[in-house]
């Protein structure tokens, strides 16, 4: 049966994307994403979704949605431009570490590993995009009454979210305590790379009510992310810093 | 031992216990007590390090000076300045180690994993070959040890030195997203700044530590003025590359870098660079060594002057630089206090400063009195 793409969802189009990339070479995978702009309705499902995903704590995020006001009043312009890691091919973060906690993966994803991360946040200082935050041990949960019911409880919210661990680059991290990994490290969005493994697109993609955020191998030239990437209307931040981010906006 | 030292040390057990609860609370609650954040994640600490890195080069211009540039009046003052500088390596050591997120994974993973890509990994290693360096010069002069080997360190601790300063201002001048410090002047500005506070540092202590002492107050008055000398002439050169700086700066008009520039001069902060820096620790004491040059005490007191407020230009360097967005629009997008270009020290990160500090100079004063880093004037001995 052939593809209508007019009525082709691009979910389950990325989805197959997605599929063939994994089941090729893991070589000729480049991950990228194109963000539409003019879709973006700047609901922050995605922020959301990334928070719930890797179990972020306060302080701590890696897709915040920008916004933008421009013109003057009757002619005015909204826009959203959701952050997540540029995925830079040549990164200021990577260089700049002094113990090689962080580095580009295969597949062109910049990964921390947060058990090699002395937590000094020169590749917070380095990065253009402001893409990398450090958990300082917040708790959404600090300062809040021990309730008994079952709903509202401290315990039972904290055991509910903050004290699930995240699965972060394929791994159980341990239980987030003050102390241990990843409190005190630096965090940053990856792709969702331990979704991708799994098969799944990244929280943020999947999560997009406008369908504003598309995702797949840069590389695969029948995917739509390279479809798209091809597009007159691609723009990429900061793109005079030569840091050749692999997510690319349609203005 | 002497009332003004008794009272140095008293005061500094004071700030030990003081500071002891913010030691408490950063040991055992991580950086979490801390107020700087995602946006602005270098603050007081990382200025404080500066200032101690800065303090360290005294010994390296007066061991410079006497045993590269042949200065033997300077002499006398060899061992207590390559003393100072091992008291600042520690002071400077501790700030950086407790700004870090996880302490105790540095102590092996910069031998497990190190990058030699990142300037960070080679100011380690050139932080230990000073603190290598110095103890032995240290020892050396202390025990009176062999002439050829402290001059064979003095000559391998100047381009060790030179990088080690230049190095500093590297690190922060690579980073091509931060107007202020992406410059080749950086690197420049940091060999002088540590000349001139290090040097400034040497000068009081040179007037300090000798004058009441015999003999020795017309060798610490003699050296106290020549230093007072260079001293003006650093700070000269200093004041003229920081006029280079915002001019330069403010010509290009690079909407971020004029951004800092202003934030500098005219935001919340700008007593600190107007009043602490500029009038304090630059416009007062230049006066004093242009028109009081010959009197050691004022001489001693410009320099005084200069060490104190030193933390300023430090703190006028690195907290400015975050005080603008990387992306305009962030400040709005997700909401945090850690997500805020909004900085100033809070008292957990005074106190550990303080604590820091007030072990710094009991390790001096302790030095002072029990190492014969006063008496020995000799810098070692000749062959014979």
């Amino acid at each position: 049966m052939s593809r209508n793409p007019a009525r082709e969802d691009p979910l389950i189009r990325m989805q197959a994307d997605l599929k063939r990339a994994l089941g090729g070479d893991p070589k000729a995978i480049q991950w990228a994403m194109v963000i539409d702009l003019a879709k973006c309705a700047g609901c922050q499902a995605c922020t959301m979704a990334c928070v719930a995903e890797n179990k972020l704590p306060p302080g701590v995020v890696y897709r915040p949605v920008i916004e933008h006001e421009t013109g003057r009043y009757p002619h005015v312009r909204h826009q959203f431009i959701p952050r997540p890691c540029m995925q830079c091919q040549n990164p200021p973060c990577v260089k700049v570490c002094p113990v090689t906690a962080t580095w580009k993966n295969e597949q062109g994803v910049t990964v921390v590993d947060y058990n090699r991360c002395i937590g000094c946040r020169y590749c917070l200082s380095a990065c253009p995009y402001g893409a990398r935050t450090s958990d300082f041990g917040e708790w959404y949960t600090e300062k809040t009454p021990e309730l008994k019911a079952s709903l509202v409880g401290r315990a039972v919210a904290a055991s509910s979210y903050e004290n699930v661990p995240a699965s972060e680059y394929g791994k159980k991290w341990p239980e987030r305590n003050r102390r241990g990994s990843p409190v005190g490290n630096a965090r940053k969005c990856h792709f969702c790379v331990h979704r991708l493994t799994e098969g799944m697109l990244p929280a943020c993609v999947t999560s997009c009510i406008g369908r504003a955020t598309f995702f797949g191998n840069g590389k695969d030239t029948g995917s739509l992310v390279c479809e798209l990437m091809g597009s007159p209307r691609v723009h990429r931040l900061r793109e005079e810093l030569g840091t050749r981010p692999a997510v690319y906006y349609l203005m | 031992m002497r009332p003004g030292a008794k009272f140095i040390l008293i005061a500094s057990l004071i700030g030990i216990v003081v500071g002891s609860y913010g030691m408490f609370e950063r040991l055992a609650y991580g950086l979490n007590p801390v107020a700087f954040g995602s946006y602005v994640p270098w603050g007081l600490w990382v200025s404080f390090y500066l200032l101690f890195l800065g303090l360290s080069a005294g010994a390296f211009l007066v061991t410079t000076l006497v045993y590269v540039f042949g200065m033997k009046r300077l002499e006398t003052l060899a061992p207590l300045s390559a003393f100072t500088v091992l008291v600042c390596l520690l002071c400077e050591g501790l700030f950086i180690l407790l700004d870090l997120g996880t302490v105790s994974r540095a102590f092996y993973q910069f031998f497990l994993s190190p990058s030699f890509t990142s300037l960070l990994t080679w100011m380690l290693v050139l932080f230990s070959a000073m603190g290598v360096i110095y103890a032995l010069k240290t020892y050396l002069l202390v025990r009176g040890g062999d002439r050829g080997t402290v001059k064979l360190l003095s000559w391998i601790s100047m381009p060790v030195g030179l990088l080690f300063y230049g190095t500093n201002g590297a690190f922060f001048a690579i980073l091509a997203n931060r107007p202020l410090w992406n410059s080749s002047l950086t690197p420049l500005l940091f060999i002088v700044a540590a000349l001139l506070s290090g040097g400034a540092l040497i000068t009081f202590l040179s007037y300090t530590f000798h004058k009441d002492k015999g003999s020795s107050a017309c060798i610490g008055t003699a050296t106290c003025i020549d230093l007072g000398q260079v001293l003006k002439y650093l700070l000269i050169l200093f004041l003229a590359l920081e006029v280079m700086q915002f001019s330069v700066g403010y010509v290009s008009a690079k909407p971020n870098l004029v951004a800092v520039l202003n934030y500098i001069a005219a935001g919340p902060s700008w007593w600190v660079f107007w009043i602490v820096h500029l009038l304090l620790g630059s416009l007062i004491p230049l006066a004093m060594l242009f028109f009081s040059g010959r009197d050691p005490k004022k001489v001693a007191l410009a320099a005084f002057l200069i060490v104190i407020t030193f933390v300023a230009v430090r703190y006028d360097f690195v907290v400015p630089e975050f005080s603008v967005y990387p992306l305009d629009g962030l400040q709005s997008a997700f909401v945090h206090p850690r997500l805020s270009t909004v900085y100033s020290p809070n008292l957990n990160e005074w106190l550990v400063s303080v604590w820091i500090i007030s072990l710094g100079l009991l390790a001096f004063m302790l030095g002072v009195s029990r190492i014969p880093v006063l008496t020995q004037s000799n810098g070692g001995k000749d062959h014979e």
